[in-house]
């Protein structure tokens, strides 16, 4: 009876290498991606290009990490780029009121944490599904960013209110003959590290720690998780809640970067989250995903971009191109697991 | 330490085997207007193995998901070990030593066998890590007692046979020093090699005193398990003998009509 209980050996290597493959595959479209548009444009590849590069994904990569959390849990959040731009014109009305900047970001930041907060309650309390739910919060949190500006942007935030957004680290300056600082080393953009901090940590939660192992399990199987004595309800807010805290950390880096708040900031922006975590091998099914392969996503979606726009391709054609990318994706994930 | 024999100390009043593990005492279920569990009582003691019988909807199930903490009873008492509890959900179950292998052994797919086995219960380090390298050790000990062919311990088990999936929801029951355990329908989805492996395990676990409900329709299984069995039909205890004072028919006939053949005799009870 023994040797029907026990499984083939040989299932190991290749279960384990499931996920890496798909990782690995994202990560040579990345590759090729870069030699392509390096081939195409000496300016692409160049330090400065890629700081742009870096700078231009951190949004969407912070935005990724906290859908990856919500979609692993099987659920989605479609209010991300609405309260990006809550949590932006938050931080900025704060700072107008006199408020200094740090802990007008901070509040900021707080206000997309309670958006996640309540998009959490009403899924789990109200049992009402993520996608109508986070749809509800995506039309408030933009009515409210509309209405309390009156949907001008607010500018003349101060110096002090774009150093998250446009400072380096290690940037080395010297003064010019002109009189003008020259830039002998660009540093490492703020938030390119802020991205690198936050996956960190998000990957450290997911692997590590007990909250995360209870957002797979969720995902996976939701009643098995009820039965084994798992919080689901708590899991999931506690999921939302992170989504909604780094779509308001992308809200104030962004605003930052601009120097101005700006109410219609961020729309679809939840799409280009999504697709970087579809892309890094997240399944809208639940229980599958990590930050990693969304991080690698994100950079796809950013390189395309980048790379399309310094070939002189328009934007439409570039929308096109990242819709058949984001579908591929998930199709060469589908007939690989079909085997 | 043996400090029971000791003159001079008065012994526990009441014999340990004599309290019942679980009792349920007059539990009822409504859901709006129907009633699923109709004023029932049952128990078990340590090293019993008890058999829950009958229909789809006689309420069987319903009663045991009560007791498991799935779900909450409209009316009645739970004493375990004789004290009143109140299992409001999964986790309080455990906590009284409750443990349930689920006919759907409600396993998530995606995930490996030692984070199944520790889902809900995850062992962590000093720091609050999850503590991986503990969980996988533990888990192959408990696996492998059970089916020492069992090497995959790192697939997700989505990739597992049936019998394998059904030794990590056994693995998971009887690792955290389980009491009274609940098994519905074990089998069904079995094998008779594997079938085999879980009688083996029930006989072996009873035999270390711990109570079992054994929810079945197999009435081998039954006979061949069971001290004792209770019928249920439409939502009532519809009778509860012990094995060797009833036939199959006897049995069938408690699940079908309700009620004994009309000429019943309790068998010899020898």
């Amino acid at each position: 009876m023994a040797e029907v209980l026990s499984g083939t050996t040989g299932h190991r290597r290749r279960a384990l290498s499931a996920g890496a493959l798909h990782k690995l595959s994202a990560l040579l479209t990345l590759a090729a991606l870069i030699v392509v548009f390096s081939f195409g444009n000496d300016a692409f590849f160049s330090v400065n290009n890629g700081l742009t590069v870096l700078l231009q994904t951190a949004v969407i990569g912070l935005l990724g990490i906290g859908m990856t959390v919500v979609i692993i849990t099987g659920g989605i959040d479609l209010s991300v780029g609405s309260v990006l731009a809550l949590a932006g014109v938050v931080a900025g009305l704060l700072v107008k009121a006199g408020i200094p900047v740090v802990p007008a970001m901070m509040l900021g930041v707080a206000s997309g944490t309670l958006c996640g907060l309540v998009n959490g309650f009403v899924i789990t309390r109200m049992r009402i599904t993520p996608f109508v739910a986070t749809l509800g919060m995506m039309m408030i949190a933009r009515g409210i960013a509309l209405q309390v500006t009156g949907a001008a942007p607010i500018s003349r935030l101060g110096e002090a209110f774009g150093v998250l957004g446009n400072g380096a680290l290690f940037r080395i300056l010297e003064m010019g003959d002109n009189g003008f600082p020259r830039v002998i080393f660009p540093g490492i953009p703020y938030p390119a590290i802020l991205l690198l901090v936050m996956a960190l940590a998000g990957a450290y939660l997911l692997r590590q720690r007990q909250v995360g192992r209870h957002i797979y399990a969720v995902g996976s199987n939701e009643e098995a998780a009820r039965l084994a004595g798992v919080n689901v309800a708590r899991t999931k807010i506690e999921a939302y809640a992170m989504s909604g805290t780094l779509a308001g950390l992308s809200g104030v880096v962004l605003m930052s970067r601009l120097v101005t708040a700006q109410p219609n900031e961020g729309v679809m922006y939840e799409l280009d989250a999504i697709a970087a975590a579809v892309i890094g091998g997240a399944s809208l099914m639940g229980g599958v995903g990590n930050i990693s392969g969304t991080m690698i996503g994100a950079f796809i979606i950013g390189v395309l971009r980048n790379g399309l726009n310094m070939a002189g391709v328009s934007s439409f054609i570039q929308q096109i191109l990242i819709g058949v990318v984001v579908i591929a994706a998930v199709y060469i994930d589908q007939v690989r697991n079909r085997r | 330490m043996t400090a029971v024999g000791q003159p001079g100390i008065p012994a526990a009043t009441t014999p340990l085997a004599e309290t019942p593990l679980v009792e349920m005492v007059g539990i009822e279920k409504h859901f709006g207007g129907v009633i699923a569990v109709d004023h029932v009582s049952i128990d078990l003691r340590a090293g019993e193995v008890v058999g829950v019988l009958g229909h789809n909807g006689a309420g069987k199930s319903c009663l045991m998901r009560i007791l498991s903490g799935a779900m909450e009873p409209s009316e009645g008492r739970i004493r375990v070990g004789g004290n009143d509890v109140t299992i409001a959900s999964p986790s309080d179950a455990r906590a009284l030593g409750i443990e349930t292998i689920y006919q759907t052994l409600a396993l998530a797919d995606h995930l490996d066998a030692p984070a199944n086995l520790f889902m809900g219960r995850e062992l962590k380090t000093r720091f609050g890590n999850l503590d991986d390298k503990r969980m996988l050790r533990e888990a192959r000990q408990v696996i492998q007692r059970l089916n020492p062919n069992f090497k995959n311990l790192s697939d997700p088990v989505s990739k597992l046979s049936g019998g394998q999936r059904q030794v990590i929801a056994i693995a998971r029951a009887i690792y955290f020093n389980v009491k009274i355990l609940i098994m519905d329908e074990p089998t069904a989805a079995l094998g008779p090699s594997e079938t085999a492996m879980v009688a083996e395990l029930i006989k072996r676990l009873s035999a270390e005193g711990i109570g079992i409900f054994l929810v079945s329709h197999d009435m081998h299984d039954v006979f061949d398990l069971c001290d004792r069995v209770v019928v249920m039909n439409k939502g009532r205890n519809v009778g509860a003998y012990p094995i060797d004072h009833v036939s199959k028919d006897d049995v069938l006939s408690l699940i079908v009509k309700g009620s004994l053949p009309d000429e019943w005799l309790p068998r010899s009870s020898a």
